[in-house]
């Protein structure tokens, strides 16, 4: 069975009919000379433990400035959370020690005022918006300025494209706190949760979602011939040039044949824009394939997607188990909840970022499985995966900040970048931070074509009085 | 890279004479080794396979690399056979473990040190060398991408299937050896290169865990390392495969399975089936083997009288059925009528017509096969049609028949050395049956060789194969048709030389099999490549 006629099956045969000429229609629109930059914002829920993601680099001490190339590193040096992304490690970029600045300064005026000071809360209001909070009496607080995805939008949307997409989920079991996008202050953006309303608000059309007829695993497996192809394919491409020229041609005429054997299975793997889309694989990694599918034919340049937080069952933990009890007792010591330390709990978070990271590589294996320009859509992306928290404990200090994908040569990729924490935090009693999480969403403003130098607050003030600028793109992270 | 800098050091130090070493062009793995290599690779899965295209053979050989060019049918048989081995290889927990020699997978972080160990394992298996790291990033990113449309299990069976798929398995691909700058010269062939040689050749398979490690102690880059390993290797069980292939291309004993052997006239047998013929190759093969299991020479099988008979078997050999029905048993076939291959059903009755036996054809089938001579074609209006008895002239035997048609003066020359040889096999009849009379007359085997270093008076097919023994043609042949197996390309010119040494040490060991595949295999032109511009081009 191929893509079309899996289509269908499902019930999605006026789309599946359709799709030639969409494919024309889109392959026009992808078409342009110049690839256009992208941006993802990956969002998870909670934090991950450092211990499962910090990388060491032996004995440079923990609070030093450290700019390490990744390309030399062996998979078993890569910390456990990020070894799924080793084989793009070219096009990565690490960044640890930034700190929610913005985030701790809220928390404090909340103190001072009476505001909402619930860690969650505060954090899922600031992580886009590096802004202050919006308070209302009562109720939890929300975001209080537009957020970066909603700014891209506006200056990177144009006719026939959309400015925007914000896919995912409520990732909490707290009501009420889940937009991290905000049109406004107080308005969040529109998101949807079902990845076949997603594809159909893509495609123009709304299609009823059929009711129980997702592929067999057998279907979901053959439907993935021409991937396993595409594969197969690349590998006489990466051999042919090492032989001599009687084998080179052997090994190019090998892959011709291999190449329209893809095609001749429905729309081939590597095709720049295919507008079918089968729901295989678990939420998230429907919606990666959406995300793939919208900038593969250029129906938008800007996508926040908000991972859901997972069943235990879905990581491989026990059904009575759950991923808000693990957090709270995934660190030894240093915060009141992390005096319930279990290490089964710090050994589930760190399989949950693990979880998380497969996902995140599935989306970086479909942004570069498209070739475009003188890449791969990965390279013309920038994919930033940001968590709500900085840990599982609740700080809003040495946050978790990956970016993969080359931004259109704007990232300076291929590093592990460890900022030093020396500036007093605006909350009285608080550790050292590292530079400003806003500063990272100034280098993503610029990566994506704007001059701006500031996005949300310009400036706090630490609890002892210092001004912290949050101005300025980090110089690191760009070329 | 490291590997290149290697290269480079050896081919500086190693002052080979550049003229003893050939070509080594791309080769695919041959329908043989190919389905040989899925056997090994995976001894717990059983598939049917769908029907490959046929190799081609060239000169007899279904391995010759001019006739491997891919085709749209061979790409999906290979994706076909792909998929059918990737997914009974993962058909359940068991088998994943198995093949991965993971625990679990259950949690993410043990699901990725197995993909991590799946694609380094099993990667080196199949590409026959450790993957590098750029292979198995590429493997990586793809085992955890489809693990995430499908589930884990799924995603392994998927990169089985790309890896079956993938050239680094389906060719051989040798380290590359042109570099800019890089000095004319040789340099011994890449130590996992040389185990891909070796096994190949020796097996017809994929090298097992004690080559591979002496691959990756940087061994079989010496005479002395290679022969250890090839005589180990043709200790091995697996070497039967290469020695009753061999035989069976070199002197086409496989033709008895062509559709007009399903089939025997009364007069020649009248219990003929279609399944006899089977059964006629399948005595070949047992007695090939088993020849060189016990003895390894050439004289041997020339002259040797055991055999492994089923009930049809003895019928046609005229020996005692063994005990069971269907079964295969050990025998020795009578003095006066057999010895050795040429004397057996496979090549006489693969030689005949349904009706008859063809003397010339047997001839040029000896004189093409075992004397690498080429027969003249008949000239353009030459009667090919079978002799038939001419009732005004009263019975004569298929002898006489051949002799009248092939007397006129355009036939004579060369059917004087084809018949020469043929007539003396008429006691074996079309079903490679032992007749001494025929229409009522006494078949005369008396016969005589021309053209050859052997010529002379011989009679019969005993006396014939005991003169093929002393003959230089037949063993600078056999060294020749070795090579070529060898090599999968014919010899070139500034071979003929290794050819004449191989000969001379063949005849030297009294035709011993195993010596010959020795020298073959630490020859220069087997272990050692070209390193410059002129590396790996075919001739």
């Amino acid at each position: 069975m191929n893509r079309r006629q899996l289509l269908k099956a499902l019930g999605l045969g006026a789309l599946a009919s359709m799709a030639p000429v969409q494919v024309r229609r889109f392959l026009a629109a992808a078409g342009n000379a110049t690839p256009p930059t992208r941006i993802v914002f990956f969002v998870t829920a909670h934090g991950h433990t450092p211990k499962s993601w910090n990388m060491p680099f032996g004995n440079v001490p923990p609070d030093q400035f450290l700019d390490r190339p990744l390309l030399p590193m062996a998979r078993g040096e890569f910390s456990e959370m990020l070894r799924p992304l080793h084989p793009y490690r070219d096009r990565l970029l690490v960044t640890e020690g930034l700190a929610n600045v913005v985030n701790l300064h809220n928390i404090a005026e909340a103190m001072r005022t009476g505001g909402d000071i619930n860690n969650h809360s505060i954090a899922v209001a600031g992580l886009l918006t590096g802004n202050v909070v919006q308070q209302n009496v009562g109720v939890p607080c929300t975001g209080g300025a537009r957020s970066i995805d909603q700014e891209l939008a506006i200056r990177t949307g144009a006719p026939g494209r959309f400015g925007s997409r914000v896919y995912g989920f409520d990732y909490s079991a707290v009501a009420g706190v889940s937009p991290f996008s905000f049109l406004g202050p107080g308005q969040a953006a529109p998101k949807v949760a079902d990845p076949l309303v997603a594809f159909s608000d893509l495609m123009g059309l709304y299609v009823p979602p059929p009711t129980g007829e997702t592929p067999s695993r057998e279907q979901v497996l053959n439907g993935l011939r021409p991937s396993v192809l595409d594969a197969v394919a690349r590998e006489y491409d990466f051999l042919a040039p090492q032989l001599d020229a009687a084998g080179k041609q052997r090994l190019e005429q090998h892959r011709d044949f291999v190449r329209n054997l893809e095609l001749s299975l429905g729309v081939g793997a590597s095709a720049t824009c295919d507008p079918s889309f089968v729901p295989a694989g678990d939420r998230i990694t429907q919606f990666m394939d959406i995300i793939k599918l919208a900038f593969a034919c250029d129906l938008t340049r800007v996508v926040t997607f908000v991972a859901p937080v997972p069943e235990c069952t879905e990581f491989g933990y026990p059904a009575d188990a759950t991923v808000h009890r693990y957090a709270h007792r995934s660190i030894a010591g240093g915060s009141t909840c992390g005096a319930n330390y279990e290490p089964e709990a710090e050994r589930a978070m760190a399989d949950l970022g693990v979880w998380y990271a497969n996902h995140f590589a599935y989306l970086l294996e479909q942004l570069d499985s498209v070739v475009e320009g003188n890449g791969t859509m990965l390279d013309h992306t920038a994919v930033v995966w940001l968590t709500e928290l900085a840990t599982p404990t609740h700080y809003h200090h040495d946050a978790f900040a990956v970016i993969a994908g080359g931004g259109n040569g704007k990232l300076n990729t291929g590093r592990y970048v460890r900022y030093p924490r020396t500036d007093g935090s605006p909350l009285a009693g608080y550790a050292n931070v590292g530079p400003a999480h806003n500063r990272l969403l100034v280098s993503l403003m610029q990566v994506m074509g704007q001059a701006d130098n500031s996005f949300g607050l310009s400036s706090v003030r630490s609890a002892n009085g210092n001004l912290i600028s949050l101005q300025g793109a980090l110089p690191e992270l760009l070329r | 890279m490291k590997r290149l800098a290697w290269l480079l050091v050896a081919a500086v130090a190693c002052g080979d004479n550049i003229a003893a070493v050939g070509p080594a062009p791309l080769r695919r793995l041959s329908n043989l080794e190919y389905r040989y290599a899925l056997t090994d690779l995976f001894p717990t899965v059983a598939v049917e396979l769908p029907p490959l295209p046929a190799d081609t053979a060239v000169a007899g050989f279904e391995n010759e690399v001019q006739a491997q060019q891919p085709s749209d049918l061979r790409i999906a048989r290979v994706e076909a056979v792909a998929n059918l081995y990737a997914s009974a290889a993962t058909k359940d927990d068991a088998a994943v473990r198995l093949l991965t020699g993971c625990a679990s997978w259950a949690t993410p972080s043990e699901a990725a040190a197995c993909s991590a160990q799946f694609v380094r394992t099993v990667g080196a298996r199949l590409f026959r060398r450790p993957l590098t790291a750029e292979e198995e990033d590429r493997f990586l990113r793809k085992l955890t991408a489809w693990a995430m449309s499908v589930d884990f299990p799924g995603a392994v069976q998927l990169s089985l299937s790309a890896m079956l798929q993938s050239p680094q398995f389906l060719y051989r691909p040798e380290p590359p050896l042109v570099l800019d700058g890089t000095p004319s010269g040789t340099a011994p062939v890449e130590p996992y290169a040389m185990a891909s040689r070796l096994s190949f050749f020796l097996w017809e398979s994929v090298p097992d865990d004690e080559l591979l490690a002496a691959a990756a102690r940087g061994e079989l880059q010496t005479v002395a390392s290679i022969r250890e390993q090839a005589t180990r290797m043709l200790a091995d069980p697996r070497a039967a495969r290469l020695i009753w292939d061999f035989h069976r291309q070199w002197l086409a004993l496989d033709r008895i399975l062509n559709d007009e052997h399903d089939y025997r006239t009364p007069a020649i047998d009248e219990a003929w089936t279609a399944d006899t013929k089977t059964s006629v190759l399948q005595e070949s093969q047992l007695f090939v083997e088993h020849s060189f299991l016990r003895v390894g020479t050439l004289a041997d099988l020339l002259t040797s009288r055991s055999a492994w008979v089923n009930a049809e078997m003895a019928r046609i050999y005229g020996v005692p059925a063994p005990a069971t029905a269907d079964a295969w048993a050990e025998t020795v076939l009578p003095a006066e009528q057999r010895a050795g291959l040429l004397t057996r059903a496979a090549f006489l009755a693969g030689t005949s017509h349904r009706g008859g036996t063809s003397p010339p054809v047997r001839g040029s089938a000896i004189l093409l096969r075992m004397m690498c001579r080429l027969p003249a074609p008949p000239p353009p209006d030459a009667d090919l049609s079978m002799p038939v008895q001419d009732p005004r002239i009263g019975p004569q035997t298929n002898r006489q028949l051949f002799e009248d048609r092939t007397s006129t003066p355009a036939c004579r020359e060369c059917h004087r050395a084809l018949n020469g040889i043929g007539f003396g096999f008429e006691n074996y009849n079309a079903a490679g049956r032992f007749v001494t009379q025929e229409h009522g007359l006494t078949i005369d085997v008396a016969s005589r060789l021309f053209g050859t270093d052997i010529d002379g008076a011989f009679a019969g097919g005993i006396e014939f194969s005991a003169a093929l023994q002393r003959s230089r043609e037949v063993y600078h042949c056999a060294s020749q048709q070795w090579l070529r197996y060898a090599l999968g390309r014919a010899a070139t010119d500034d071979e003929a030389s290794l050819i004449g040494d191989l000969t001379d040490q063949f005849m030297a060991s009294k035709g011993d099999i195993r010596q010959l595949l020795l020298a073959i295999v630490t020859s220069n032109t087997f272990r050692m490549r070209i390193v410059g511009s002129t590396a790996g081009v075919a001739p």
